[in-house]
């Protein structure tokens, strides 16, 4: 998908939809395979089996506690889903331009870079935790739970030391608030084709499944 | 009885992500050995391939003789695996107070090591590091975050290391132990530019400082300030 501002909404919109019922989940889905490049647009699937492990945790406790962790398990596995495609689709800039497109120079520059700070500090995280590992590795410690506590206190206070690292560079280039951007899109059938899709799927969540049928009954 | 020879073999191994690529191959045997190249051009993921952690796309990475090994890479924070630095120590099977003397820090063992500052915090990692003596010794950027001092006093604990092979991956261009062999990676491919000292009038990467000698007609013996000084000082026929 090219447009990014379509990408952003149809992913707002998904996550709603998958969110709401687990039929609108099973749309979401549909949707994933028809509009996405599917298991190819997961980056790292290390880390979405680690995500996917951490839903499972959770799944586990509600069926303990008598919930419906399948709907739990389903709703949540699509939002991944969708977040990982949103996350590999996503390109340098575009979380700046849509916020520049949708809230203008100042508030919506703002926001973007903070977007933008943070799609950076996500990427760097990958590659820190990768490390860790790799040094934990080096010293023949086994990765596990114990290891969580460590490993965690240092990706935080890195990014922290970034944040502050990028804050002092703005900073000094005299930055104080908003900015300059025309940002422009490139708009192609697929994408309003897939937007369009993404709207239904949420009516689609929205309306209870049983009014589809309300004929038949 | 005598010590069986350790090298270190990377055999036609090709790391290839997206269009960027790193190509090696070289054998590296017991004593001190440079790599050298600029920023990205791939000192890291060679380090990681010696060490057996990156897999290679192709080729192969081969060790004889060597018991132990050590990668040292460039962020000391991501060698932390203890809430303390006494933790951090015991995680490298060494002694505390050992390892706060020889860094030549005034703390305790108590605190965190991330509220150390990236400098001391690489004087504790490369003081455990150190300790442990290591017959292959893999060092990315290890004078990174050292001022001057801490350089050269780092530069004799490598001179000291009686046995061993020691990689050094630095586009350091001022501080040097004595280097054995000079590698540097150019256009994506690892070179073996060659023994000290022959090697310093093919080596692109080469210190300002050392070209400026070689155009004079200066080869110094090795890179540690005093073969420097005394190319420096060396005047015409005397050397």
């Amino acid at each position: 998908m090219q447009d990014a501002r379509i990408r952003l909404g149809s992913a707002a919109l998904l996550s709603v939809a998958a969110f709401i019922s687990v039929e609108g989940a099973c749309a979401v889905f549909i949707w994933w395979l028809l509009f996405t490049p599917r298991m190819r647009s997961v980056r790292n699937r290390s880390m979405i089996l680690g995500m996917l492990a951490l839903i499972g945790v959770v799944a586990a406790m509600i069926m303990i506690s008598g919930g419906n962790w399948v709907s739990y398990f389903a709703r949540m596995g699509v939002i991944l889903l969708v977040g990982m495609w949103l996350y590999t689709e996503q390109e340098h800039g575009d979380l700046l331009s849509v916020a520049v497109w949708a809230f203008g120079n100042r508030a919506g520059f703002e926001l973007g870079m903070v977007g933008e700070c943070a799609m950076q500090v996500a990427e760097a995280l990958s590659g820190d935790f990768s490390r860790i590992q790799f040094a934990m590795r080096l010293k023949g410690d086994v990765w596990g739970i114990k290891k969580l506590v460590p490993a965690g206190l240092i990706l935080i206070h890195d990014a922290m030391v970034r944040a502050d690292t990028i804050t002092e560079l703005l900073a000094a280039r005299g930055y104080q608030k908003g900015g300059t951007l025309c940002p422009k899109f490139r708009t192609g059938p697929v994408d309003l084709l897939a937007g369009t899709c993404a709207i239904c799927v949420l009516i689609f969540a929205l309306i209870p499944v049983s009014e589809f049928f309300i004929l038949y009954r | 009885m005598a010590v069986p020879d350790m090298r270190l073999t990377v055999d036609h191994a090709t790391v290839q992500r997206g269009a960027w690529s790193l190509f090696a191959d070289g054998t590296f045997s017991d004593g001190i050995h440079l790599v050298s190249g600029v920023v990205g051009s791939g000192k890291s993921t060679l380090a990681l391939v010696m060490a057996g952690l990156f897999v290679v796309t192709s080729g192969t990475v081969k060790r004889d003789g060597i018991k132990s090994m050590m990668l040292s890479m460039q962020f000391p924070e991501f060698h932390i695996t203890g809430l303390s630095v006494a933790e951090e120590c015991e995680s490298w099977g060494l002694d505390t107070g050992t390892v706060i003397r020889s860094a030549r820090l005034e703390i305790s063992g108590s605190v965190s090591p991330l509220s150390l500052s990236r400098g001391e915090l690489k004087r504790l990692h490369l003081a455990c590091i150190l300790a442990r003596k290591d017959d292959l010794l893999l060092l990315d950027e290890p004078f990174s975050s050292l001022d001057c001092g801490e350089k050269e006093r780092l530069c004799s604990q490598l001179n000291a290391r009686s046995q061993g092979i020691t990689v050094i991956f630095t586009h350091e261009q001022s501080a040097f132990p004595r280097v054995d062999q000079i590698w540097e990676i150019q256009n994506g491919e690892l070179f073996n530019v060659g023994k000290m000292p022959e090697a310093l009038v093919r080596w692109q990467h080469a210190p300002a400082l050392i070209k400026k000698l070689l155009d004079a007609g200066k080869c110094p013996a090795n890179l540690t300030p005093d073969a420097i000084r005394e190319a420096a000082c060396r005047t015409h026929g005397s050397g």
